[in-house]
C-alpha cells in the first residue's frame, strides 16, 4: 500500500487525479473527528486506541464468564450453571481472554507505540492496519454471537479432537469458535506482517535496530511469533471445519486418524502464542522500570537477545503440553529439557529488571507499581513453569488447578499487570490527561490482593487433586475452603478492574481543571515522549534523528564518564511543539477496510447456516477488494504540494531528513 | 479526595500483609493432606514416591529462588525508594550493565537446571521401565466411566474366556506391580490415581503404558483429568488394593457367571426386566455376553459397563455414588466423596453374600428412575444411559436382581 500512497507525490503539481477515480468508486473520506473518522481511520493511533477499547469490552465479557465460573465453584455441587453451560462458559472465557483480550491489548500497544518509538508517521500499510482491527473486532463479535445462536463452543479453548467433532459437540458452538478465530487469525496475520515491515523499513534516521526501544523489540519478536504461529492454528481449524461441516476424516479415529495430530498442531501454535502474549508486556515494563528508577535499563543487549532467544526457543517446547498424552519417553525427555532451558532467558530478564532497580531512585507511581507487580508475580509463574517442565512432576500436575494457577500467574500476573502498567504510563500520551495517581495506586494494591487471593490457592487445590474443567466437585475432597477464597479473590479482582474504569472517567472529568499535560509528564527516555500529548496525527514534525538508545533522555541529560547525570536541556527545549502539520503527507482514511472486514463474518455465518449467505459475504469481500484496489490514492481536493524535504519524509520514514542534532553532540555515546 | 493517599497507604499495608499471610497459609496447608483423597502429595506406591522424590528438591530450589528474588525486590524497593525532599536534580549513578554479571546469571540458572535435568531424566527412565511379572490390565475410558480388562493368562489378549472384564473399580493386589495400558473408546480421557502414579491420557487408537503399584492395601481414588465432554467432572475411578489372597479370591469370583436364575421371585422378575431393557447395552456373563459381541450397543463408545459382578464394587455410575453406605435418614443422595463412609463391600468383594441392609438403595433407585438427572449425559446422541421410564415395580425388581450379582 505504501507504493499506492506514494504515487500522487510523483505527479506533477496540478495534475488531475481523475484518472484514478473509476466509476462507482467513492472518493476517500476526509473526516478527522466524529464517529465517521473512527470508522474510516487508517491512523495507527486511533486504531491502537480502538484495539484497546475493544479488548477492554471483551475483557468485561470474559471477566463476567470468569465470575460465573467462580460462583459455580464457590461450594460443592454448585447449581448456578448446568454442566453444559459451564463447559461453554469456561471455553469461551479462555478463548475470549486469549484471543480477544491479551492478544489485542498487545496489538493496541504495538499499534500505538511502534511508529512513535521508531520515529515513523504511521505503519507501513495503514489500510491493512485498519482492516486488521476491524477483522479482529468482527471476528470477536461473531464468536460471541454464538451465545444467542445455539450456545457457545463447549470443547475447551484447546478444542481437542475428537471431542470437538460433530458427534460429541453437535451444536454450532465449535463452528463459531473455528470460524471466529480464523477471522481473528487473519487479523493477527495481516497485523503481524504490517508491523514487521514497519519496524524493518520505517525507522527514523539513526534508529538502528540496536537503538530501538525495548518495547519495539519485544513487539517485533512477538509479531514474528504471530506470523509463524497463526497459520498453524488456522490450518488445524480448517481441518476441523472440514471434519465438522463436510465429513472429512482428519480427526476421525474410526477412519485411522490419530487424535494427537490436533494436539501437536494446536500446541505448535499454542506455545509460541504464550510468548507472543507475554513479550509486549515485558517490553512495556522494560520502558517503565528505567523511567521510574531514573537510570538506564540494565543490560539492554541481554534483554533484547533474551527476548529473541525466547522467540526461537518458544518453538521447541510445545509437547510439554502433551507429557501424558502418550508421546513416548524419548519425546518427553527432549521436551522436558528444552522447556527447562527456556527458563534461562526468562530468568535473565527478571534479573536484569531487578538490577535496573538496584541503585536507582525509585518513584512508586502507579505504572511503576504495576511493573514491579509483573516482575514479582511473573517470577511465581515462571518458577511453577520450571516445576512442570520436570515431566514426572507434570504427570501429577497437568490438567489440575496447579496449571490454572501457573498460567494465570503468567498471563494475568505477567501480561496483564504489564498492560496495566502500560495503560497508566501511556494514558497521558494517548489522551492528553493523566490517570489519577492515588486511585491508580489503590487500583494496584486491590488488584494485587484480588489476583493472589484468586490464583494462589489454585496451586494447592491442584496439588491436592482438583482437576481442571470440572463444573462441580463433591464435599469430602478438601476443596471447599480454597475455592471460597478464590471466589472472594475473583470479586476483589473484578472490583479493581471497576476501579480502573472509574479512574478513566473520573480523571477525564477532573482533567478540565488541570493544566494540559506536557509532552513528557514522567521525564521519560524514548522519543515518543518528544511529541505533544495527545499525540498529533502526524506524530513527529520534523522526524528526529536518533543517535543512541534512549535518545530523548540524552537530549535532556548528558552523562559524564563516571556515570553522573547532568541536565543539559529542559524538556521544553528538546520536545516538539504542536504544529499545524501542514505539508506532512499522511495516508487518507478509507471506507474499504471496514467493508472488507465486514464481509468475513457474513461468509462465516454462511458456512454455518446457508452457503447462499456465504456467497453474499463473498460478494461483499470481492466488492470491497475491488474498491480497495481501485480507490483513488488520495482525496483529489487535497493539495499535494511539497513543503520541502519534510513532506517526503512522511512516506518512506527511513528517507526522513534529520533535524538539527546539536543538542546531543556534546554527549558521549554510551549505548 | 484529599484523604486518598492515606487510604491508599492503608490499603497497601493490608494487601501486602494479606498476600504474605495467604502464601504462608498455602505452604502450611500443602503439608496437610489427610482427608484429601485426591492429593498428589501423599504417595502410596513406588511410582508416585519416585515423583515425590523429585518434587521435594525441585520445589525447594524453586522456593529458594522465589524467596531470593522476591526478597531482593522487596529489599531494593525499600532501600532505593525516592526519599521525601530529595533533590530532584540528583540522579543515581547511571549503570548500563555489567557483562560479567550478565554472563554469570545466564550460566548459574543453566547449571541449576542442568542438575534438575539429571534427576528428571533418571526419573523418566525409572517410571517407564516395565516391571517383570506385572499384572496386565487394559483401561478403556468412555463417556463417562472406565472399563478394566485383565489379561490373566498373559496371552496378550484381554478378551479370552480366562480373562476378566469389569468396570468402575480396579482391583489390584497390594505390593505387586500392575502394568496398565490406557486407551479410549470415544474421546480423550486421562487416567489418574494421584496416590499411585501420575496420569496418562486414554487416547482412542493409542495404547499408553502406565505403572501402578500400591505399597499397602487401601482405596485410592482418581478423577478423569482430560476434558471429555458433558460429565467430565463426574468421571471418577477407584483403585482397590487388596492382599494377595483376597485378590486371588476376587479373581476366582470374577471368573464365575450368572447363568443360574435367582431364587428370589422378585429378583427373578427383575432378571426379565433386565433382559428386556438393560441387556441391550449392559453385559452379564452367563446371560448375554455372546450376543453383545455380535451387536454392540447403540452407543458411540459401543460399550456399557459390564455388570456381572456389580455388587462386588464399592461404587457405581462412573464411581460417583457409593453402592454401600449408611443410608441417609432424610433420603438424601449420598455422593461417594464422603470418604469416611467410602463403602467397603467387605465380604462381597470376594463373592460372599450381599448385606442388603447396607446397600445404598436410595441412590440406586434414583439412578434407575432417571439416570441423566443424577449425572449429566447425552443419551439422545448415544452417549450415556437414558431415562428408561421404568415403573416403581420394575425398579424394585431390578434392584432385587442387581443385589444377586455377587
Amino acid at each position: 500500500m505504501a507504493l499506492t500512497e506514494d504515487r500522487p507525490l510523483a505527479l506533477p503539481s496540478g495534475d488531475s487525479n481523475d484518472a484514478y477515480t473509476p466509476t462507482g468508486v467513492f472518493t476517500r473520506p476526509t473526516a478527522e473527528t466524529g464517529p465517521r473518522s473512527w470508522f474510516t481511520t487508517v491512523d495507527h493511533k486511533k486504531i491502537g486506541i480502538m484495539y484497546g477499547a475493544a479488548a477492554i469490552f471483551f475483557f468485561i465479557i470474559g471477566g463476567i464468564e470468569a465470575l460465573l465460573i467462580r460462583m459455580q465453584l464457590w461450594a460443592p455441587r454448585g447449581s448456578l450453571l448446568s454442566a453444559d453451560l459451564y463447559n461453554q462458559v469456561y471455553t469461551m472465557h479462555g478463548t475470549t481472554m486469549v484471543f480477544l483480550v491479551v492478544m489485542p491489548i498487545g496489538a493496541a500497544f504495538a499499534n500505538y507505540l511502534i511508529p512513535l518509538q521508531i520515529g515513523a508517521r504511521d505503519v507501513a500499510f495503514p489500510r491493512i492496519n485498519a482492516f486488521s482491527f476491524w477483522a479482529f473486532l468482527f471476528g470477536g463479535l461473531f464468536l460471541n454471537t454464538s451465545w444467542i445462536m445455539g450456545g457457545g463452543a463447549d470443547g475447551g479453548w484447546f478444542m481437542y479432537a475428537p471431542n470437538s467433532g460433530v458427534i460429541f459437540s453437535p451444536t454450532h458452538g465449535i463452528d463459531f469458535w473455528n470460524l471466529g478465530l480464523i477471522i481473528t487469525g487473519i487479523a493477527s496475520l495481516t497485523g503481524a506482517v504490517n508491523l514487521i515491515v514497519t519496524v524493518l523499513n520505517m525507522r527514523a534516521p539513526g534508529m538502528t535496530l540496536m537503538r530501538m526501544p525495548i518495547f519495539t523489540w519485544m513487539a517485533l519478536v512477538s509479531q514474528f511469533l504471530l506470523l509463524f504461529a497463526i497459520p498453524v492454528l488456522t490450518s488445524a481449524q480448517v481441518l476441523l471445519m472440514l471434519d465438522r461441516g463436510f465429513d472429512a476424516n482428519f480427526f476421525n479415529v474410526a477412519k485411522g486418524a490419530n487424535p494427537l495430530l490436533w494436539e501437536h498442531l494446536f500446541w505448535i501454535f499454542g506455545h509460541p502464542e504464550v510468548y507472543l502474549m507475554i513479550l509486549p508486556a515485558f517490553g512495556l515494563v522494560s520502558e517503565i522500570l528505567p523511567t521510574f528508577a531514573r537510570k538506564p535499563i540494565f543490560g539492554y543487549p541481554f534483554i533484547v537477545f533474551s527476548g529473541i532467544a525466547i522467540g526461537f526457543m518458544g518453538w521447541g517446547v510445545w509437547a510439554h503440553h502433551m507429557f501424558v498424552s502418550g508421546i513416548g519417553p524419548i519425546s518427553v525427555t527432549a521436551f522436558s529439557l528444552t522447556t527447562m532451558f527456556i527458563a534461562v532467558p526468562t530468568g535473565v530478564k527478571i534479573l536484569n529488571w531487578t538490577a535496573t532497580m538496584w541503585g536507582g531512585k525509585l518513584n512508586f507511581s502507579a505504572p511503576m507499581l504495576f511493573s514491579i507487580g509483573l516482575v514479582t508475580m511473573f517470577t511465581i509463574g515462571g518458577l511453577s513453569g520450571v516445576m512442570h517442565s520436570v515431566a514426572p512432576m507434570d504427570t501429577q500436575q497437568t490438567d489440575t488447578y496447579f496449571i490454572v494457577a501457573h498460567f494465570h500467574y503468567v498471563l494475568f500476573g505477567g501480561a496483564f499487570f504489564g498492560f496495566m502498567a502500560g495503560f497508566y504510563f501511556y494514558w497521558p500520551k494517548a489522551f492528553g490527561y493523566m490517570l489519577n495517581e492515588s486511585i491508580g495506586k489503590a487500583n494496584f494494591w486491590l488488584m494485587l490482593l484480588g489476583f493472589n487471593l484468586t490464583f494462589a490457592p489454585m496451586h494447592v487445590l491442584g496439588l491436592q487433586g482438583m482437576s481442571r474443567r470440572i463444573y462441580t466437585y463433591d464435599a469430602g475432597y478438601g476443596f471447599e475452603f480454597w475455592n471460597k477464597v478464590a471466589t472472594i479473590g475473583a470479586f476483589t479482582l473484578a472490583s479493581s478492574i471497576a476501579l480502573f474504569i472509574f479512574n478513566i472517567f473520573y480523571s477525564k472529568s477532573k482533567a478540565k481543571n488541570l493544566p494540559p499535560v506536557g509532552p513528557d509528564p514522567w521525564d521519560s527516555r524514548t522519543i515518543e515522549w518528544m511529541v505533544p500529548s495527545p499525540t498529533p496525527a502526524y506524530n513527529f514534525d520534523p522526524i528526529p534523528t536518533v543517535t543512541r538508545v534512549d535518545d530523548f533522555w540524552y537530549r535532556k541529560y548528558g552523562e559524564t564518564k563516571d556515570g553522573k547525570l547532568v541536565r543539559i536541556a529542559s524538556t521544553a527545549e528538546v520536545a516538539q511543539q504542536r504544529t499545524d502539520g501542514k505539508g506532512v503527507h499522511l495516508p487518507s482514511p478509507s471506507y474499504w477496510p471496514i467493508v472488507l472486514a465486514f464481509g468475513l463474518p457474513i461468509v462465516a455465518y454462511g458456512l454455518i447456516f446457508s452457503l447462499w449467505l456465504a456467497l453474499i459475504g463473498g460478494i461483499v469481500v470481492v466488492a470491497a477488494l475491488y474498491g480497495w484496489i481501485m480507490e483513488p490514492p488520495d482525496d483529489p481536493d487535497l493539495a499535494h504540494d511539497d513543503h520541502g524535504p519534510e513532506a517526503h519524509a512522511s512516506d518512506g520514514g527511513d528517507a526522513a531528513v534529520p533535524d538539527s542534532a546539536d543538542a546531543v553532540k556534546e554527549v558521549e555515546t554510551v549505548g | 479526595m484529599q484523604r486518598l493517599p492515606k487510604i491508599v497507604r492503608i490499603l497497601a499495608v493490608i494487601s501486602f500483609t494479606a498476600v504474605v499471610v495467604l502464601f504462608t497459609a498455602l505452604i502450611v496447608n500443602s503439608f496437610q493432606n489427610s482427608g484429601k483423597p485426591l492429593t498428589s502429595l501423599a504417595p502410596e506406591g513406588p511410582s508416585a514416591e519416585s515423583i515425590q522424590k523429585l518434587l521435594v528438591p525441585v520445589t525447594a530450589i524453586a522456593g529458594i529462588v522465589f524467596v531470593l528474588v522476591i526478597g531482593a525486590i522487596v529489599f531494593i524497593t525499600w532501600k532505593f525508594r525516592e526519599r521525601k525532599g530529595s533533590d530532584p536534580d540528583e540522579f543515581p549513578s547511571q549503570i548500563h550493565g555489567v557483562t560479567t554479571l550478565e554472563i554469570g546469571w545466564t550460566i548459574l540458572p543453566a547449571l541449576i537446571l542442568a542438575g534438575i535435568a539429571v534427576g528428571t531424566v533418571m526419573t523418566i527412565i525409572n517410571l517407564n521401565r516395565e516391571e517383570p511379572n506385572s499384572i496386565k490390565v487394559q483401561v478403556a475410558g468412555q463417556q463417562w466411566w472406565w472399563e478394566y480388562r485383565y489379561d490373566l493368562n498373559g496371552d496378550g489378549d484381554f478378551d479370552g474366556p480366562e480373562d476378566i472384564t469389569t468396570a468402575t473399580e480396579l482391583v489390584i493386589p497390594a505390593g505387586k506391580p500392575v502394568q496398565v495400558t490406557t486407551t479410549s473408546n470415544d474421546v480423550i480421557h486421562s487416567f489418574w490415581i494421584p496416590g499411585l502414579n501420575g496420569k496418562k491420557d486414554a487416547v482412542p487408537g493409542l495404547y499408553n503404558p502406565l505403572k501402578l503399584q500400591a505399597d499397602e492395601p487401601g482405596v485410592f481414588r482418581g478423577q478423569c483429568t482430560e476434558f471429555c465432554g458433558l460429565s467430565h467432572a463426574n468421571m471418577r475411578m477407584l483403585v482397590r488394593a487388596v492382599s494377595s489372597s483376597d485378590y486371588d479370591a476376587w479373581v476366582r469370583n470374577q471368573l464365575k457367571d450368572h447363568a443360574a436364575d435367582p431364587t428370589d421371585p422378585v429378583a427373578a422378575e427383575g432378571k426379565k426386566v433386565w433382559q428386556a431393557l438393560c441387556a441391550q447395552c449392559h453385559v452379564i456373563k452367563g446371560i448375554n455376553d455372546v450376543k453383545m459381541k455380535e451387536t454392540p450397543p447403540p452407543l458411540v463408545s459401543g460399550v456399557a459397563p459390564d455388570l456381572t459382578h456389580f455388587m462386588t464394587r464399592g461404587t457405581f455410575a462412573g464411581s460417583i455414588f457409593n453402592l454401600y453406605q449408611p443410608v441417609s435418614s432424610d433420603g438424601q443422595l449420598l455422593p461417594m466423596s464422603d470418604v469416611a463412609a467410602a463403602g467397603d463391600p467387605g465380604a462381597v468383594l470376594t463373592g460372599g453374600p450381599v448385606n442388603t441392609a447396607t446397600v445404598n438403595r436410595v441412590t440406586l433407585e434414583a439412578w434407575l428412575r432417571n439416570a441423566p438427572a443424577l449425572k449429566p449425559m447425552y443419551p439422545q446422541g448415544g452417549r450415556g444411559m437414558p431415562n428408561l421410564n421404568l415403573t416403581e415395580e420394575q425398579i424394585d425388581q431390578l434392584v432385587a436382581f442387581l443385589e444377586t450379582l455377587n
